[in-house]
This record gives C-alpha cells, structure tokens and sequence, in this order.
C-alpha cells in the first residue's frame, strides 16, 4: 500500500525498463540455449538410430547370404539326384549346366589369361592431358571386346563376373562393374585359347598397341587353369518374357 | 522493490511467449551480456541494503559492463582467444563478493533486530 503511495522517481523507472529488457534477454536466451541443446540431442540420436540400422542390415545380409549358399547347395543335389533318374533327366542336366555357363551362374576353370591393367605410372607432364594417361571405362570395353571376339567363353574383371547384364562404365575416378566400383589396377581373367586370346590383343594397331602409347601398364600372362568365380548378384527379367509360339 | 521485480517477471514472461529466440551464433555473447547484467544488479541490491545507491552509477555500470562483456566476447572469437572467460571469471567473483557483502549487512541488520526485541522482550 505504501509503494503505491510513493511515486516512482526517474531512476527507478529506468532501473525498472533495465530490468524489462534484462528479463527478456534472459528467457530468450534460456530458449536459444534449449534450443540448441535439442538440436544436438536429436542428431546425435539420429546417427545412433542411423548406426544401428546399419548393422542390423549387415546382420540380415549375411544371413541372408548364408541362406543362399545353403539352397544352392540344395538345389544342386536335387538336380544331382533328378540327373540319376533317366536319361532324360540327364540331358536335361547337362543342358542346364551349359545354360549356365552361358549365363555366368558357375564358377569355371579352364585355360586362358590373365591381363593386368593398370594407370601409367609416367610423372605427369605439363601441357598434356593427364586423362590420358588413366584408364578409362572405354579402355576396358574394347578389351573384354576383342577377348569376345577372339572367343573367351568366360570373362571376369576383378573377380566379377561379365555376364549379359553387366555394366562397365565410369563412376568418378572408379569404374562400376556389376554395381560395384572398382579402381586401378584391373585383372581381367578369361577363359579360352590362350593363343588366340592372346594373339588378338596384340595385334599391331590393337587396344594394347594403343594403350601402351599412352605408357599404360599392361601385363598378358597365359595361364593352363585359371578359376573364374559365378556371377553373385541377382538376374530378374521383369519386362522380358519369352515369346509365346502362336502369337 | 515490487515494481522492479514485477518488472523483471514481466520481461522474463515477455521474452517466453514472443516467438523471437537469440540467433545461435550471438547466443554466447548474450550469455556474458547477461552475466555482467546480473553483477550490475547483485551490485545495486548491495548498495541498497548498504544505504549507497546511486541511480548513475547503477545505469552506467549496467549498460556500460554489459556492452564491454560482450564486445570482449566477441574480440575473443576473432582474436582466437576465449576473452570471454575473462568476463566470466571477472563478474562471477563480483557477483559472489557482492553476495557476500549483502548476507554480512543482512545479518547484522537481523541480530540487532534480534537484540533489540530482546531487549524489548
């Protein structure tokens, strides 16, 4: 009752517009600081959900893989089995191990080559290109091509295997192969005549003629028995159907 | 006494319900603003009790110490020196000291209180 009586002087209201403008910085600042807390609180726990996410995934893929490997080995002792029943059923086993080897879907062995690819190892020199002295996507097409077209009846790059689906293609400084990247040096096995497959590569103005221009490392070795691992991803033809006889 | 306090709630109500927050990157030289505010007015609650209470000095130093606190903040940051923790240390052992003062004046103002209802006891 007395304060109301007691007129404010001049100090006090400026002690008191002070003490407006404090109260208001501070809850500002309480929020600002809150704030931030929550922030960093919720991307924390976002890269903790993110991490375990991960794992769980890697978990279910080998799992997962593990599965594969556990129906494919039974797979192949029904076929086995199917194959002891007749003839027919021989044939047909003999037909399908064919068809994949066609499609890439077993390991093979035989003779071939073994290419070594790798980028020039030259210092890089002012006023030249030094793209071109990399290797390129376009570099490794032309190779698995004159293998193909001198007969290599399975090839791999890297240990991945080149069936009909395969891409090879630049990514970056890497090149993709099958959706996995890959950077130099490359390997590339193949299975046929050694000769020939060998022999065609060299060829005078060939892709190993003009790659050793550009000092790109190349190495061609015969070998009697090289392995060449199945093709591991998986081949669904969802738009392409076999045509229907009648139609 | 009760106008400044009301004050003070109502700026802390104010500043909760507007929908303005101090941008992150001033948060911290706001922080020693408001340290160095806070000592200004641990200060005059002294000064009160103690009987010297200048409205100039109270205003000057409330402003003046606000405004050089984070001025030092901010310096701090460009120089790559925490000068800010020099605000800190410095109106923290004011803030304490004055603290100090204010409970010694408090409770000698409370035991006369005391002996003399004794003694009217």
């Amino acid at each position: 009752m007395k304060l109301k009586v007691k007129k404010p002087t001049g100090g006090q209201i400026a002690t008191a517009i002070l003490l407006l403008i404090l109260g208001i910085l501070i809850s500002m600042q309480i929020k600002s600081v809150k704030q931030s807390n929550e922030l960093k609180n919720l991307e924390k726990a976002r890269a903790i959900e993110l991490a375990e996410q991960i794992n769980q995934l890697r978990k279910e893929n080998s799992s997962l893989r593990a599965q594969i490997y556990e129906l494919e080995s039974k797979i192949k002792e029904y076929q086995d089995s199917a194959a002891s029943i007749s003839k027919t059923t021989e044939l047909l086993k003999d037909e399908l191990d064919k068809v994949k080897i066609l499609a890439g879907l077993t390991d093979v062995e035989g003779p071939g080559i073994i290419i070594t690819l790798d980028d020039s190892k030259l210092p890089a020199t002012p006023n030249v290109d030094p793209n071109s002295f990399l290797l390129h996507d376009s570099d490794i097409l032309q190779v698995i091509n004159e293998l193909r077209a001198a007969g290599a009846e399975a090839i791999s790059i890297n240990d991945q295997r080149i069936v009909a689906t395969t891409e090879i293609r630049c990514a970056g400084p890497t090149i993709s192969i099958n959706n996995t990247r890959y950077s130099a040096p490359y390997i590339i096995k193949a299975i046929g005549d050694p000769k020939i497959l060998k022999n065609s590569l060299m060829m005078r103005g060939g892709i190993i003629d003009l790659l050793k221009e550009f000092s790109i490392e190349v190495k061609i070795e015969e070998a009697s028995n090289i392995v060449i691992p199945r093709y591991t991803g998986t081949l669904k033809f969802n738009y392409a159907k076999i045509k229907s006889e009648g139609s | 006494m009760v106008v400044l306090i009301l004050a003070l709630v109502i700026g802390i109500l104010i500043g909760m319900f507007i929908p303005v927050s101090i941008p992150q990157d001033y948060s911290s030289y706001v922080a020693v603003g408001l340290l160095a505010a806070l000592d200004s007015i641990f200060g005059a609650l002294k000064s009160t009790l103690k009987g010297d209470f200048k409205i100039d000095i109270f205003i000057s130093g409330f402003v003046g110490n606000t405004l050089i606190a984070m001025l030092f903040a901010y310096l701090g940051d460009k120089l790559g020196i925490p000068l800010y923790q020099a605000a800190v240390v410095a109106f923290g052992v004011r803030i304490f000291q004055n603290f100090g003062e204010m409970r010694r004046v408090l409770l000698l103002k409370n035991k006369s209180l005391t002996k003399e209802e004794n003694k009217n006891d």
